[in-house]
């Protein structure tokens, strides 16, 4: 009994230390480190995703490696090595605030809920949520959902949209992209919804691509941004400066080229629209 | 940790009535996949003891074959795999009418048989030989052996364990999150994704479970000593 009370009583000064040791700052952490750990995708094409060589790449990926990883490292006066793993909507906020993960870098949309528990960067994309649906479908929009099954990724902001605004559709929430994606394969749903984007880069990586159509106008508005710990200042200043010197000397751009231009992954011209809210962030 | 805690957001907007239909959720699938086990189970628990080798070689394959591959995998099977093989007519039916659930309700409860039927083979392999051979020599059937003398004793033999098997059924039921069955834990991650807060969502989850299990443990130990045979099973922990 003694023992157990010892045992007890150093659990407790643990617990209470615990938070004395979170409380240093992700710039200190990577310091000390000499790692940022990022929480990304492995299934969103082509943001982040395992590719056919097994190597983990995506657009996201290299906006972190080649303008945020070399800024920390000249922060922090030593090279940074990039450590990857692997986030969910449900799982990356509980990595971010358990200091699993220092970023998220993948495909999160900045809204004002998640701003209540994290902080975002600078957007460094923009897209809206439409419907993958096969060729020929009578779906040709969100109006069109009435009665439907619609497959949507869990916790994303699609699903919660749908819910609220569009009740008449029949909602299934899969954990990930490929499950709800074998679903609309299969027929078990007639439509999956998710960002625009992320619905071509998974169309361009089907099967048989002529087979599906993405259809509708944005029903939503998905800026991505990188999330960061609640009210880490320093490391925020330091992930926003350095997106923000990527739009600046144009590094952003060929990064945006080599995965969205003509020949890249999955060809998607930067829009004017698209471009200017990006550029006006950084006050252009 | 660096996260403030708000535990208003599980009562507060429609978070008390997502976990109450994930509560229901669970405990339909839980009910009708147990249901299931049980029958598979005790079906072929029994015929892996018979002295029929085509029968013991069935149940053992059916044993073998369910409780050695994943869970998450009989989700995917029965959600994926299944369909493809119907008629194009019966697929669409089933897509209208709740596949997810019924191929939630299947990979668990068939994959639950196949871990009970061993709980159920162990109770009867603790009865002495004779007895069975005992009630054979009184003009018994092999069948009416095993549905009068035998079984009844085993499934009082078994109790414990059994329950200890309903319980992991009931808390692998979140399984089926992954089928996208609106289940208890799904719901716990729909409160996260609405309010940013995981960590109070899931520590209603985990009350919820807590509080199910520990119910029906409960009640399992009292069955237990309700249906103990005097002499037989010893009725407590202490010593006679």
């Amino acid at each position: 009994m003694k023992r157990l009370g010892i045992l007890f009583m150093v659990l407790a000064i643990a617990a209470m230390a615990m938070p004395a040791r979170a409380q240093e700052g992700t710039l200190d952490k990577v310091k000390r480190s000499g790692e940022l750990t990022i929480g990304t995708r492995t299934g969103s094409p082509p943001f982040a995703y395992v590719n056919k060589n097994n190597e983990w790449v995506g657009f996201t990926i290299d906006l972190v490696d080649q303008l945020i990883v070399p800024a920390l490292s000249k922060e922090v006066g030593k090279p940074v090595k990039l450590v990857k793993k692997e986030s969910t909507p449900p799982t990356r906020i509980p990595l971010l605030s358990s200091n699993a993960v220092d970023l998220i870098a993948g495909t999160m949309t900045d809204t004002p809920e998640r701003r209540q528990s994290v902080d975002f960067s600078l957007t460094f994309f923009y897209t809206g949520a439409q419907l993958m649906v096969k060729k020929g479908s009578p779906i040709k929009g969100v109006n069109d959902l009435a009665g439907k099954r619609v497959a949507a990724q869990q916790g994303s902001t699609n699903a919660k949209i749908l819910r609220e605004k569009y009740p008449q559709a029949q909602l299934r929430e899969f954990p990930d992209q490929p499950a709800a994606f074998q679903a609309l394969l299969q027929g078990q749903v007639d439509t999956y919804t998710n960002d625009g984007i992320q619905l071509y880069g998974l169309k361009a990586k089907a099967p048989n691509p002529n087979d599906w159509d993405v259809v509708g106008d944005f029903y939503s508005e998905e800026p991505y941004g990188m999330a960061m710990r609640k009210g880490d200042a320093k490391f925020k200043a330091v992930v926003d400066a350095a997106l923000k010197s990527g739009f600046e000397s144009g590094k952003y751009f060929q990064i945006y080229d080599k995965w969205f231009g003509p020949k890249g992954e999955l060809p998607y011209p930067l829009s004017p629209q698209v471009k200017a809210y990006l550029m006006k962030q950084i006050g252009k | 940790m660096n996260y403030q805690f708000k535990w208003s957001v599980l009562w507060s907007g429609q978070s008390g009535h997502w976990l109450l239909q994930g509560l229901v959720t669970t405990l339909e699938l839980s009910a009708l996949a147990w249901l299931l086990a049980v029958v598979l189970g005790i079906t072929s628990g029994a015929l892996r003891t018979v002295p029929l080798l085509p029968l013991r070689a069935a149940a053992t394959f059916y044993v073998e074959f369910f409780r050695n591959v994943p869970l998450l995998v009989w989700m995917f099977f029965w959600y994926f795999g299944v369909p493809p093989l119907l008629p194009r007519p019966v697929q669409d039916w089933l897509f209208g009418h709740g596949l997810e659930f019924w191929a939630g309700m299947f990979a668990l409860g068939v994959y639950h048989g196949a871990r009970m039927s061993e709980v159920i083979r162990a109770g009867i392999q603790a009865i002495p030989r004779t007895q069975f051979e005992a009630s054979v020599a009184t003009g018994l059937t092999v069948f009416q052996a095993y549905r009068l003398v035998i079984l009844p004793i085993a499934l009082r033999l078994i109790v414990p364990p059994a329950t200890n098997e309903s319980l992991n059924l009931l808390k692998n039921s979140s399984v089926a999150l992954t089928i996208s069955v609106a289940e208890l834990t799904f719901q716990t991650r729909q409160i996260e994704t609405y309010t940013a807060k995981a960590i109070e969502a899931l520590t209603a989850g985990t009350l919820i479970y807590l509080v199910l299990c520990v119910t029906i443990a409960t009640i399992m130990s009292r069955v237990e000593r309700h249906f103990a045979i005097p002499g037989m099973i010893a009725r407590t922990s202490t010593p006679a």
